[in-house]
């Protein structure tokens, strides 16, 4: 079953992988795209089968984004993919009342409701526990203020989970609010150009007097940190699944080159100082792997995780970062040029040690966890 | 683990873990660990993390509220809702 959901998207690869060059030239999020990932049935993956979901696990929906990661070159859809299974989905089918859930949750897991997630302000992210964007009680609404920055899907999406601050800043003064996007006083803002992942759309959100009624809030008051930390768990695990199934691709079509490309007469890797190279590649990938996958068993189990997860994060980004930079040094010429996607894998990679909590935050986490 | 073990344990770890070298004669059971700055966002995930290895309880199972994990009473109680209790 696992390994089905591994394949689950490759008979779409083709279509997954049109005109990927253009789209990341032009930074447009691929609108066919995202209905061909309808097409998949990817999206269902994890939710439950009372909803029309599939009803797969923590694990196996790892295995089923691992594949996407593979098959698609995309990277941009694929991070907007599984921002739209964590950033909603995820919250709302562990804490959402059974009405949201029912309304909801169809839209989310067939695609036509784009989700995001807003969490991070202009002030920064690491520190979500003192977040700015306030919400106050008025009757039977919140009314929030203030604003959101660097919020994944923000440009085209059609329904947010708004972290905002109805209490003292600390673990229990936030909430979680499900708001659409249409709602008066909630204004995304156009797509920022970025570095990588460059059709996935990252944007900001303000809030002016935006008035959400109570019914549409996520979990209890004062319980958003505790429902960041149980997205966070799986926004680490399925967001990171993807890039390991990029660095395998990654891995087998540098060997594939350092086979078939020759100098001074031998296939360069025959050459000491690229087949450590590629060595190097194939460790660090295969130890993301087995983190990813111990974590994953974990999480799914209901164990202590935490710093797993802090660790997992940080060496599969790095890896990631790194074994970009060792395929672009192996494909020479053709690793600095558009044309092969060798360097736009570089630049993708590069945001992975920053979203979801910095490799510096991560390393804090891990230290305080060791009761440094 | 009789409820009086639990609590003690509970406490054992809040005063290790976030009170070192303090005087904890203050630290009754309905004092309120968030509002006083004792358990902060990773303290208390540092402290979910504990209860699930020291008292074999999945995260999941817990109902994860601000109330429950307020002061060393609420938190004992939640352990307790989950963790098979005979007569102290």
């Amino acid at each position: 079953m696992t390994d089905d959901l591994f394949h689950l998207t490759a008979p779409w690869a083709q279509q997954l992988n049109a005109d990927t060059r253009e789209l990341d030239a032009a930074g447009a999020f691929p609108h066919d795209k995202w209905k061909v990932l309808q097409e998949t049935g990817l999206l269902r993956t994890h939710f439950a089968p009372e909803f029309g979901g599939a009803g797969h696990g923590v694990t196996a929906t790892m295995r089923a984004l691992e594949g996407l990661g593979y098959v698609c070159h995309d990277a941009g859809l694929s991070f907007s993919a599984s921002t739209q299974i964590v950033s909603v989905g995820v919250p709302l089918q562990r804490f959402g009342s059974q009405e949201l859930k029912e309304r909801h949750l169809p839209r989310i897991m067939s695609g036509e409701a784009i989700t995001a997630h807003a969490i991070t302000e202009e002030s920064g992210g690491s520190d979500a526990m003192n977040l700015a964007a306030t919400a106050r009680r008025d009757g039977d609404h919140y009314v929030v203020s203030g604003g959101k920055m660097f919020i994944t899907n923000a440009p085209v999406a059609d329904l947010f989970l708004l972290y905002v601050r109805t209490g003292k800043p600390g673990p229990f003064g936030l909430t979680t609010l499900l708001v659409e996007a249409a709602t008066p006083g909630l204004t995304a803002g156009p797509a920022m150009d970025k570095i990588g992942l460059r059709t996935s759309p990252v944007g900001t959100l303000s809030f002016d007097e935006l008035r959400v009624p109570v019914s549409q809030r996520v979990g209890q008051e004062g319980t958003g940190f505790l429902i960041l930390d149980h997205v966070m768990k799986r926004e680490v695990l399925f967001g990171f699944s993807i890039t390991l199934g990029e660095m395998t691709r990654r891995l087998e079509e540098t060997i594939a080159y350092a086979g078939k490309r020759h100098q001074f007469g031998q296939p360069i890797g025959s050459y000491q100082a690229v087949s450590h190279k590629i060595a190097d590649m194939k460790m660090r990938v295969e130890t993301a792997r087995k983190w990813l996958a111990d974590t994953g068993v974990k999480v799914e189990a209901g164990q202590d995780a935490s710093l797993d997860l802090a660790a997992t994060k940080t060496i599969v980004s790095e890896a990631n970062v790194q074994t970009a930079l060792d395929a672009v040094q192996i494909h020479g010429g053709r690793g600095v040029l558009t044309e092969h996607g060798i360097e736009r894998d570089l630049r993708n990679s590069i945001a992975g040690t920053i979203y979801s909590g910095t490799s510096e935050i991560q390393r804090n986490r891990i230290a305080t966890l060791l009761g440094l | 683990m009789s409820t009086t073990d639990i609590a003690g344990e509970i406490r054992a770890y809040v005063v290790g873990q976030f009170l070192a070298g303090e005087d904890t004669t203050d630290l009754t059971g309905d004092y309120d660990l968030i509002d006083s700055g004792v358990i902060d966002s990773l303290g208390l995930v540092r402290l979910l993390s504990h209860l699930t290895r020291a008292f074999d309880i999945a995260v999941d199972d817990i109902e994860l509220t601000p109330d429950n994990f307020r002061t060393l009473d609420s938190i004992t109680a939640v352990v307790e809702a989950h963790a098979p209790v005979r007569a102290a």
